[in-house]
């Protein structure tokens, strides 16, 4: 799942013919300034941060000169907000509000079903609104197959009271932005305030899209739009990660090497699949240990990307030692996973007796990888051991090596 | 016994010229499971390990009449290939491939259901019945029997790897498996904890169910109430992995795409409460699986 920044939100609306409020992005308050001035209005200030809920963080603030836009540009730019620092601002006309309304469509996962959450009741978020005004919200799931017709959409708006000439609007609208989440392969679109201006004009004022990464070779227009890897972070990615993401892209069709930074931590954790690594992750940390990072590593991945991820884990400043685990294997070739590894430790002169290096592989070839590692002077472990013998065995070497407070 | 599948399985394989489904292929026959077909469109007439190729499934329906599709197909072909499978009345389909776009999976999963066909996956590693000597999909590998020997205990896991880990600890343990499932990472599959559970229940071979759980969705809470409802009532494990991301920001995936938490929805440790409340047997240590199956099973 990868967030847009409400530019590229409002950039694609504008393309699928749905209004949204004249915008310009500023990168210093000259900017800001300049774009307030152009577009003549009191201006909203935003902060192009790929997170939710920012009117709450303090991340939205109003202007109504140009000079006071460069302010509260001023005060937006070079902050964090949740763990993303601001770069960038959205300068936008503010609009002269009649009506907030809310618009949301995502996936129901339980029943598998695109649904759409509306209500005429906006500004608040959606649970909230669900909380305390449930009569107020229409849910309405779409066939997958017959997707939102104009009729439907009408429906919707209808059955919440809305008439007039606004309902044809409010159709026309809602259909257009199901239009976008189906094109673009969203997981989420949410318009909140969705604005009835004072004219009696549809705006979508906010805009927030989450896009399937699953889908981007579909999706060019996204390319540039989307961080890879950006679902697997709270923050932006690290330079270690994303030369991690860079290692994983090398060869993206065999295997996968992904890598999460913790922080703090002392031990490289280099393990696989999906599961696997969760429970290996949750047992060092009952045991006392503390992981570096987090890793996942499966899918037959080659020798390349190995030694790629495994010298990047070990790259982190304060790694002193290494957890190499996965639950017995379907199909990756274990050799090869000993052959990367090898090659990493050897190339960073990393000597097994003084660095703790414990490794439990054990499936496909797993008697090759026993004589590598063995050769190479590493504890190795097959299937004659659980993972949570493993995970108890790093954790004591790291004891052995560095005494209990992980000084030598 | 076993669920879903068995001897009488006719396996047909879509895009079994693959690199990858040729070498499950090979290792699925050498194991002693049938394929009766294949299909990749434009080679039909070749072999895979002497399996016959067809251009399309309804040809190979027509010669060989498979009933349970294995779908070795990229993420971007994977919904045709399901909707050729219903079309061609296939009941029980599985699905492999990773990353399908989850409009996709929205769309093949609701037309299956409307059909009336059986989903597993998709990223699914596979499904095995070792009593009956069949499998479905690259579990197990070329060396079926470390992990996989017959005996009373369902395994049912929304991890692959640990499809197998779980199932070599059944054996550690001094057990085997009736059917180990391994029902696929992603928030959209066809087939959940629950679903599986019902058909464990009605299983005679199967007298106890182990689950590989993770955090995301809402399944463990869904097969507690299904607990408590009497819809299963044999002893039931669990395992919930990735507690330590309960501590991470929220809307961090680790782990497979679904495993993802929100608010309270997802969470290992509502997970865990629930499920044992209903009764379950939650395992704070994956090794404490050997003595709770020695206690219950005896």
């Amino acid at each position: 799942m990868g967030r847009l920044l409400e530019h590229h939100s409002k950039q694609l609306f504008k393309e699928m013919g749905i209004a949204v409020p004249s915008y310009e992005v500023a990168t210093s308050e000259d900017e800001a300034q300049e774009a307030a001035r152009r577009i003549g209005k009191p201006v909203v200030i935003k902060a192009l941060v790929p997170v939710g809920k920012r009117g709450k963080a303090g991340a939205i603030k109003f202007a109504h000169t140009p000079q006071e836009a460069a302010l509260r540009a001023g005060e937006l730019l070079g902050i964090t907000v949740r763990h993303f620092p601001v770069e960038k601002v959205l300068v936008e006309e503010k609009l002269d509000v009649a009506q907030e309304w809310y618009l949301s469509i995502t996936y129901d996962k339980n029943k598998q079903l695109p649904v759409i959450i509306a209500s005429t009741r906006g500004g608040v978020d959606v649970e909230e609104l669900s909380r305390s005004y449930p009569a107020e919200m229409v849910i309405h799931q779409v066939d997958p197959f017959e997707g939102l017709p104009g009729f439907r959409a009408r429906e919707i708006w209808a059955d919440l009271g809305v008439g007039g000439k606004l309902l044809g609007a409010a159709g026309a609208l809602l259909s257009k932005l199901y239009a976008t989440f189906d094109r673009y392969d969203a997981y989420l679109l949410e318009v909140n305030p969705l604005v009835v201006t004072t004219g009696g004009e549809l705006v979508a004022a906010a805009a927030v899209m989450s896009v399937d990464d699953s889908a981007m070779y579909r999706q060019p227009r996204l390319a540039d739009m989307v961080q890879l890897g950006s679902e697997r972070a709270w923050r932006p990615l690290t330079e270690l990660e994303k030369k991690m993401v860079e290692v994983n892209e090398s060869d993206p069709y065999r295997g996968t090497a992904r890598y999460t930074e913790m922080p703090g931590g002392d031990i490289g954790f280099m393990c696989g699949g999906g599961g696997g690594s969760l429970l290996c992750f949750d047992t060092l940390v009952s045991l006392g240990g503390r992981p570096a990072n987090y890793s996942e590593v499966g899918g037959n991945p080659p020798e390349a990307k190995v030694y790629g991820l495994t010298k990047g884990i070990l790259s982190k400043p304060g790694v002193k030692g290494l957890f190499v685990a996965h639950n017995i294997t379907n199909n990756t070739q274990v050799d090869v996973l000993a052959r990367g590894i090898i090659r990493a430790l050897k190339d960073l002169n990393i000597d097994p007796v003084t660095f703790p290096v414990v490794v439990r592989e054990a499936g496909v070839n797993d008697a090759v990888a026993r004589e590598l590692f063995t050769a190479a002077g590493v504890e190795y472990y097959g299937d004659e051991v659980t993972l949570t013998e493993a995970c108890a065995r790093m954790v004591a070497r790291m004891k052995e090596v560095y005494g209990e407070g992980g000084r030598p | 016994m076993g669920i879903l599948i068995d001897r009488h399985s006719r396996i047909v394989i879509q895009g079994i010229t693959g690199r990858e489904a040729s070498m499950v292929t090979r290792h699925t026959l050498a194991y002693g499971t049938r394929i009766v077909a294949g299909v990749t469109p434009g080679k039909g007439g070749q072999e895979v390990h002497g399996v016959p190729v067809y251009d399309t499934l309804k040809a190979a329906c027509r010669e060989h009449q498979p009933d349970t599709s294995l779908i070795y197909v990229p993420p971007a072909f994977v919904y045709d290939a399901v909707a050729e499978a219903v079309a061609n009345g296939i009941k029980l389909i599985l699905i492999p491939t990773e990353n399908v776009p989850q409009k996709d999976a929205v769309k093949f999963l609701n037309l299956a259901r409307r059909a009336g066909v059986r989903v597993i996956g998709p990223n699914s590693v596979g499904m095995i019945n070792p009593g009956e000597r069949v499998k479905l999909g690259a579990i197990g590998g070329d060396n079926v029997e470390r992990c996989f020997v017959p005996g009373p205990v369902g395994v049912i896991s929304r991890s692959g790897g640990m499809t197998a880990e779980t199932s070599w600890m059944i054996k550690r343990a001094g057990y085997g498996v009736s059917t180990s499932v391994s029902i696929g990472g992603d928030a959209l599959i066809g087939s959940t904890i629950k679903d599986l559970l019902a058909l464990f229940e009605a299983d005679p071979q199967t007298r106890a169910v182990v689950v590989f759980s993770e955090p995301g969705t809402s399944q463990e809470e869904e097969a507690a109430a299904f607990i408590q409802e009497r819809g299963f009532t044999k002893p039931l494990i669990a395992y919930i992995a990735g507690r330590f991301t309960e501590d991470m920001p929220e809307g961090t995936v680790f782990g497979h795409a679904a495993a993802l938490i929100s608010g309270n929805y997802g969470r290992p440790s509502i997970k865990a409460a629930r499920l044992r409340e209903a009764g379950a047997h939650v395992l704070d240590n994956f090794d404490d699986l050997i003595p709770t199956l020695k206690q219950i099973l005896g």
